[in-house]
């Protein structure tokens, strides 16, 4: 079986150098960011730049990058099935069969995918971790960039329990949570931290249910849909029809009554 | 022909001259260049109207059809044919404005081959294939009848159609009723966005039973038209009795929505006296309750009067609801937002155009309208076609034929298109043949400073000029490749861009720290422990070794700036206090003593209007300015 992989980043050890930001930069071919209207109001995040280092107040910074929810909304959005959930973690993108309707994007709780707005043939652009790299026994650009350890790469399970050791360990330094773990029902990127990370989500009020969970409550209800209506505008199409014929014999036997008298 | 059905014509046809160009410039110029799309906008003006708002207003043909098929209110029967032909021009309206939403429209058949079908949207796709075909065969019948088509052959499939009528209308119901509602599950996925007074479980139940009310409304509205434009008679008593039906569904529309709101306790919103309160009470006013309750009375509902006030009042109500939720009540973080750009607003009109011009085209050749209905001349009854007409009258006058008529309109709305892409909208991506505007120059000065042709500027827009080394600049970004990066593509209220959106540091304190050239020049790990000394503690910014401690060098002496201590080493000081502290006096002793030294030392050359206190307006590391805090 294969291993659920996954990123922890603890916001106390980032220094802010912006490795990660170089490293995926390079590692996905992306070119510089333009100041653009539809770039970089935000979060930073834009189709030329997957992971970003947000510098929040007293000196802490925050990446930002996509979670890759282990029940992702994107994928189950995906109206063709070129966004999707790979064993090892990842949530990776098939531009050959995209159609380019951004319903992945209306669905992200986290706001991560960009659009390519400037070009005449656009894409989705968001982070894969790495997945060529992942599934070449790798780990993703940011966390080989990184010196300080502040992201690292490996089993979700393990790191998992890393997370809660250090809360553990030091449980006045940082908040008593990991981020991540049950939040749409949790995520293959984790964080620690010192400060709150809501900002990170579009919504700070997301639940633990996982979000297709909400569009598969209707969804699911298609087949009954199909066999009730078609069953009832059936049946009151007999109705009326037979009522019509009854009203029918009804008249031509009166008309017949009088003919006869 | 009468002057209204001319004047009609004419405003179709100007609309879809402008329609071409502007399609042109969609494809040419990409989404990004001729909508106000964002990255936290995906869905705008074309899914909200064209998609949303297309589909709902087809809901007639459904309805209509089970009226008449399924219930057999033979009453009806006059209205099933012109609704069944709508929602087919609908339905066809819907799918090309798709085309020009999607961002790869010639991927649009990958859901046939590509099946997601945990993806309501995979639902929505093929319910609107699938009714779109089942319409075409049930207006087939129509189409059979005309005079070409009476033909052996062409009988027997007539026959057969119509021997499957019941199957193609039940088929209709059903489709209709699964994707009516799946619009409104579309945005179940998003509770964090959608604004709580409008998202709700039975999003799909409310989408569709308000689809039904504004389906019924339509056929009124429709019957309007055909009698304002054919002079078909208007069928009072029919419409009076489809009024009714209407007002209880909206009733029942606008009671299910509040009855849902207030269980889920979320009543209390809707009277916090915000603005999305009193937009949510517009709405539903608009579309449900006031039509509704006025359509209870039957004063209301037997005069033409009230009908067409309560049809138009559903209307944009319900596609208001369809707006609220894809675009108005649709979350965006601070300091984004969404208005949809006059390109998104013309493709729009354009396909409602050609939808209503192919409407009349069909209506005037085959039977779609039953033949009881003989029409009466409409002239000229009418106030607002002949008053309209008078105008368009001096530009096309009555003389001139109607081909020659209608081309000219629709060249003269193309050439008008063209005057307002001439910002560049068309050719946004042929970035160097663009003109760009003048940079923001205050009064003009250009001071020609040697060879780098000084300007002063007005950068950030916030009153001050600065000198601005206009040439330079271009030399330096790579010519005229570059001219994109300050002069953007010509975005509406967005020519320019500041300068703090490239120097980020001329306001406020930068990282200019360098973390991996200092490992390389530390040789690697070994060298962590120069800066992070003390092994236990964690290794941040704040228990690192402060910069100055190695550049001794870095403090200029007789500098009013001293370097920070301690944590946040890394950060070079802003542009500003760079300026005062570190250049000005050291400029002002030099042009002291030798006059061919720039005058930085002269406070009016940077400041030429000394009005604003606020400095460090943005980033993350600036502290708040105090008023006054002008140095």
């Amino acid at each position: 079986m294969t291993i659920r992989q996954a990123i922890l980043t603890d916001t106390t050890h980032c220094i802010g150098c912006n490795a990660c930001v170089d490293a995926c930069k390079k590692e996905n071919q992306l070119s510089k960011d333009l100041p653009r209207r539809w770039k970089r109001r935000i979060d930073d995040l834009s189709s030329t730049r997957f992971t970003t280092v947000l510098a929040k107040s007293g000196g802490r910074f925050v990446r930002q990058q996509c979670r890759h929810c282990l029940e992702p909304a994107c994928v189950s959005a995906c109206i063709v099935g070129a966004l999707t959930k790979t064993p090892q973690g990842p949530v990776i993108y098939d531009g050959d069969k995209c159609m380019g309707c951004r319903y992945c994007m209306v669905a992200c709780p986290y706001g991560i995918p960009r659009y390519d707005w400037e070009k005449p043939i656009p894409y989705v652009r968001k982070c894969t971790m790495c997945y060529s790299r992942i599934e070449a026994g790798g780990q993703p650009a940011c966390v080989d960039a990184c010196d300080q350890g502040a992201t690292v790469f490996g089993p979700r399970d393990q790191l998992r329990e890393e997370a809660h050791h250090r809360l553990k360990r030091n449980p006045k330094k940082y908040i008593d949570k990991v981020y991540g773990e049950t939040q749409v029902g949790g995520t293959s990127v984790l964080y620690v931290s010192d400060i709150p990370l809501d900002f990170l989500s579009l919504n700070p009020e997301l639940g633990d249910t996982p979000l297709p969970d909400l569009t598969w409550a209707a969804l699911s209800k298609v087949p009954p849909i199909i066999l009730g209506m078609g069953g009832l505008m059936a049946g009151v199409w007999w109705i009326t029809g037979r009522r019509q014929k009854l009203a029918g014999t009804v008249e031509t036997a009166t008309d017949k009554k009088e003919k006869k008298s | 022909m009468t002057t209204r059905q001319r004047t009609l014509k004419t405003v179709l046809w100007a609309l879809i001259g402008i329609f071409g160009v502007v399609t042109i410039a969609r494809f040419v110029g990409g989404l990004g260049a001729t909508t106000g799309l964002n990255d936290a906008t995906p869905w705008g003006f074309w899914i909200a109207f064209d998609v949303m708002a297309g589909v709902a207003l087809a809901a007639g043909g459904f309805v209509l059809a089970a009226a008449v098929y399924i219930f057999r209110l033979e009453q009806y029967k006059g209205f099933a044919r012109p609704a069944i032909l709508t929602a087919l021009l609908g339905y066809a309206a819907v799918a090309v404005g798709l085309l020009y939403d999607l961002g790869l429209p010639w991927h649009i058949w990958h859901p046939i081959v590509f099946p997601q079908p945990r993806s309501v949207l995979f639902e929505v796709a093929m319910c609107v294939m699938i009714y779109l075909t089942v319409l075409l065969f049930e207006f087939s019948p129509a189409i059979l009848e005309h005079r070409l088509f009476n033909r052996p052959l062409f009988r027997t499939v007539h026959r057969l159609i119509k021997k499957l009528t019941i199957v193609l209308v039940i088929a209709g119901i059903v489709l209709s009723t699964l994707h009516q509602s799946s619009l409104g599950s579309l945005f179940l996925i998003a509770p964090h966005r959608v604004h709580p007074l409008w998202y709700s479980p039975i999003i799909w139940i409310l989408f569709y039973i308000s689809a039904i009310g504004l389906g019924l409304m339509m056929v009124t509205l429709e019957s309007f038209f055909s009698a304002w434009y054919f002079g078909h008679p208007l069928k009072l008593k029919q419409l009076s009795g489809l009024g009714r039906a209407a007002g209880s569904v909206l009733l029942g529309y606008a009671a299910l929505r509040l009855g849902d709101l207030a269980t889920r306790g979320g009543l209390a919103q809707a009277f916090d006296g915000s603005g999305m309160a009193a937009l949510f009470w517009f709405e539903l006013s608009l579309g449900a309750l006031v039509p509704g309750l006025l359509l209870m009375f039957s004063r209301v509902r037997s005069s033409s009067a009230g009908l067409l006030v309560t049809a138009l009042m559903t209307v944009f109500g319900v596609i208001g609801y369809r707006f609220d939720v894809a675009i108005v009540a649709f979350g965006r973080p601070d300091g984004v937002s969404y208005f949809p750009s006059w390109i998104e607003i013309a493709v729009s009109l354009g396909v409602v155009a050609c939808a209503l011009m192919v409407f009349i085209w069909l209506v005037e050749r085959l039977r779609v309208y039953p033949e009881d209905e003989e029409p009466h001349s409409p002239e000229p009854t009418g106030a607002v076609a002949p008053r309209l007409a008078g105008s368009l009258r001096l530009l096309l006058p009555h003389s001139m034929s109607a081909p020659r008529r209608y081309s000219l309109a629709a060249m003269l709305g193309a050439v008008g298109a063209i005057f307002l892409l001439a910002d560049g909208d068309l050719f946004g991506a042929q970035l160097a043949a663009t003109p760009v505007s003048a940079p923001r120059t205050i009064e003009g000065k250009l001071i020609d400073h040697s060879a780098a042709r000084l300007m002063v500027v007005d950068g950030n827009r916030d009153g001050r000029g600065v000198l601005f080394a206009h040439d330079q600049h271009v030399e330096d970004l790579g010519d005229k490749e570059a001219c994109e990066m300050c002069h953007h593509q010509r975005l509406p209220f967005d020519s320019q861009s500041a300068c703090s959106d490239c120097h980020r540091d001329m306001y406020l304190a930068t990282d200019i720290f360098d973390h991996s050239s200092h490992i390389n020049h530390l040789e690697g790990r070994q060298g962590c422990s120069r800066c992070h000394r003390n092994a236990d503690q964690v290794k941040t910014r704040e228990t690192a070794t402060p910069c100055a401690d190695c550049h001794q060098g870095m403090i200029v002496t007789g500098s009013s700036i001293t370097p920070p201590t301690g944590g946040s080493t890394g950060l070079a000081v802003g542009y500003l206090d760079a300026m005062h502290g570190l250049c000005i006096s050291c400029h002002q002793r030099e042009s002291a003593a030798d006059a061919t030294e720039p005058s930085t030392g002269d406070c009016a050359l940077c400041h030429q209007k000394q009005a604003v206190a606020s400095w460090r307006h943005i980033g993350p590391y600036a502290a708040p300015a105090k008023p006054g805090d002008t140095k």
